[in-house]
């Protein structure tokens, strides 16, 4: 099998890990190295989903041992199994780095015999980049279920960011699609990790070897099972929490697979995992919290609102906020600010007061933000409009839905059955031109 | 700085960084702010203009540099630098009144953004640093012989310098050319040193089996690891747009 085909297959099956940022580690390059780390990380492409490319993601081998029902590489599914050696992936990298086509190593793998075989494969590939090709670039790699404390470390040693994949938000679900994965498996390895990331940063020596240094993520899948978003968005707050992690990716569950267990879906449920998106960054960067955002009786996102709109209707007695005294994070939690316009507003207004001409001029984008904000006591409606039906119904009509075209139509005494898709101007005729309006206003009609 | 004379003269310079900061010392010695101010191979004359050319003086240009890092702070000169950069029409004047401006008011002016001047600084400054950014990440080698590699951009703003800064510090051991096709300016670096020359005659090197195997790799990984359920070309146009597809590898 040549280097082509294998890359294909393993490219193949690497693709359905949402994860590929490459920001959070600044590693130096040495005097006789290749490669640095940038610490906001850098995007190289765009593939046919608009998902960026930034690192060379890819398995080490899909030749799986174990049998989860979503994955496309379970040992019962007839695929074509490929597995590269360590040094072919250390080759490869090499040399799509020094064309500047990526910026580093994603590198996961299915489990190959048993995890610590696997995860010896992985460090193996790892330290041939970094001791032989003195390659610094970014490298982000998966922990195996169930892998051994000695490993991790070393693996810890050699990799700017660990990740170990969730996949699925409780332990119910993972029993019924995962069985030979547990609960404990995953949750242990990340609990360490993140342990020992808190202590390599207590520790004061500067010659301390880097452990993570661009931290931990892991991912959920979302739609393969019947959690609510309040459940997903729960866990991942905890997530946040307790083990710090940098990220939780979501990934919107693509049915690979026939199981009865699992549920067959015609398209990825792509609207419900940008929202979680939008939710999560709201934990991280707005200092929200997830019981603010869904509760009990609203258990679910909105399907046209964003998150913070939602909240923000459902609690218009916190608004509108005065631009020109409110704190930091007030001005976050009005929709349409964000962490730059809110920067810039307390900039801004150090010089100036500010009104609505001054926030248009600094580019602060007032579509959401003006239904929910006062410049210098002064609202930019009428201020009879501030009630929450009014602001959800204008909102609601901004997003611009296209509500499902009917089949059915009106039909119009000019309109030729002939050609049904040519559109007369019928509307237009029928809207008084200026000439009518004079005529109107000089009684001449 | 409002009750400095404006004069009815259009200044011409040399178009270079110290070229610039020369004018804006005569212009801050004089308390006079010019009409006009144009790159002088640029400029298309108009009988109504009254020309004066400015001579670039390393002296004045050295004493700016350091009066802006001292009096306005070094993110001035951050801010100053990018925008200078960029490819925006009559940069030149905004430029001058943000750092005259700023001699007068001193760190401050980096918070009077509703100024318009200041405004259009760090706006052109984002732009600048936003092309730079999506550059560094879209931008091509090819291994044109041994260890040195070549990369063609086609780049709005004038932005060869710090991308070819950056590539300095990541691939340090390897030699490489970086081509900005429009300006017909090249980056050469080899062994820690850099220069940028005129390249008006340069060949395009040919590439070898081994390079074609690897662009062959790269685009079988390119239109590999896309998902077809997720397909939105939309999205992706977004953030790769046209205009740089000529430089790439891999067909989008």
């Amino acid at each position: 099998m040549d280097i082509f085909e294998k890359l294909q297959i393993l490219a193949d099956s690497a693709k359905y890990d949402a994860s590929c940022s490459s920001s959070g580690s600044n590693r130096k390059n040495t005097k006789t190295g290749i490669g640095n780390g940038h610490v906001s990380g850098i995007c190289h492409s765009w593939g046919a989903d608009g998902r960026c490319i930034s690192l060379l993601k890819i398995l080490l081998s899909n030749a799986c041992i174990y049998d989860c029902k979503y994955c496309i590489n379970r040992c019962t599914n007839s695929v074509h199994r490929a597995t590269f050696t360590p040094r072919e992936i250390a080759d490869l990298t090499i040399h799509f780095y020094q064309r500047n086509y990526i910026e580093g190593l994603f590198l996961s793998s299915a489990v190959v015999k048993s995890p610590d075989y696997t995860m010896e494969l992985l460090i193996q590939t790892i330290s041939i980049l970094r001791n032989e090709y003195e390659f610094n670039g970014y490298i982000h790699c998966k922990t195996i279920p169930g892998c051994s404390k000695e490993l991790i470390d070393k693996l810890g040693n050699l990799v700017d960011r660990l990740s170990i994949n969730i996949e699925l938000p409780s332990s119910d679900s993972l029993k019924l699609l995962a069985p030979q994965k547990k609960k404990s498996g995953i949750l242990e390895p990340m609990t360490y990790v993140s342990r020992h990331i808190k202590e390599n940063k207590l520790e004061k020596s500067t010659k301390k070897p880097f452990f993570v240094p661009a931290g931990q993520t892991t991912q959920l899948i979302i739609g393969a099972t019947p959690e609510s978003d309040l459940k997903v968005l729960k866990l991942s707050e905890s997530l946040y929490q307790k083990l710090s992690l940098k990220r939780v990716y979501y990934s919107a569950y693509i049915s690979v697979n026939q199981d009865k267990n699992l549920p067959t879906l015609d398209k990825p449920p792509l609207l419900r995992e940008n929202r979680l998106y939008q939710a999560d960054w709201l934990l991280r960067f707005y200092g929200f919290k997830a019981d603010e955002l869904l509760d009990d009786s609203h258990p679910n996102f909105h399907s046209v609102l964003d998150p913070k709109c939602d909240w923000a209707i459902r609690h218009i007695d916190k608004f509108p906020i005065e631009i020109n005294t409110a704190d930091y994070f007030t001005l976050l939690k009005i929709p349409g600010i964000g962490i730059i316009s809110a920067k810039k507003i307390i900039r801004a207004r150090r010089a100036f007061l500010l009104d609505f001409d001054a926030l248009k001029k600094l580019g602060v984008v007032l579509k959401r933000a003006s239904y929910f904000i006062t410049c210098k006591g002064k609202y930019y409606y009428p201020i009879s409009s501030f009630r929450p039906n009014f602001i959800e119904t204008n909102l609601i009509y901004q997003e611009r839905v296209t509500f499902p075209k009917s089949s059915f139509e009106q039909l119009s005494l000019f309109s030729s059955f002939s050609k049904p898709d040519e559109k007369l101007p019928v509307f237009q005729s029928l809207q008084p031109t200026k000439e009518d309006k004079i005529k109107c206003l000089t009684g001449n009609l | 700085m409002s009750n400095w004379k404006l004069i009815n003269r259009t200044f011409l310079y040399d178009g270079s960084l110290d070229g610039f900061l020369t004018i804006v010392f005569n212009c801050y010695s004089s308390k006079m702010l010019p009409q006009k101010i144009y790159v002088e191979k640029d400029y298309i004359s108009n009988f109504l203009d009254k020309i004066v050319v400015i001579k670039t003086d390393f002296e004045k240009s050295k004493r700016v540099f350091q009066g802006i890092e001292k009096i306005i702070g070094y993110d001035a000169f951050y801010y100053f630098y990018y925008a200078f950069l960029s490819n925006e029409k009559e940069k030149e004047m905004y430029l001058l009144k943000y750092l005259c401006d700023g001699f007068d008011s001193g760190p401050k002016i980096n918070d009077r953004i509703a100024i318009s001047y200041v405004f259009k600084v760090f706006s052109m400054q984002k732009r600048t640093l936003s092309e730079c950014h999506r550059l560094k990440g879209l931008l091509r080698f090819q291994e044109v012989g041994d260890n040195l590699f070549y990369a063609s951009v086609h780049p709005d703003n004038a932005i060869l310098e710090p991308l070819g800064q950056h590539f300095m510090r990541r691939f340090s051991r390897q030699n490489f050319i970086i081509h900005d096709k429009i300006r017909d300016l090249c980056f050469l670096y080899s062994n820690q040193n850099y220069r940028i020359v005129d390249s008006t005659n340069m060949t395009v090197p040919t590439i070898s089996a081994e390079e074609q195997k690897y662009q062959e790799l790269w685009k079988l990984f390119f239109h590999t690891i896309s998902i077809p359920e997720r397909k939105n070309p939309r999205c992706q146009m977004q953030f790769m747009p046209r205009k740089y597809w000529k430089d790439l590898v891999e067909e989008p």
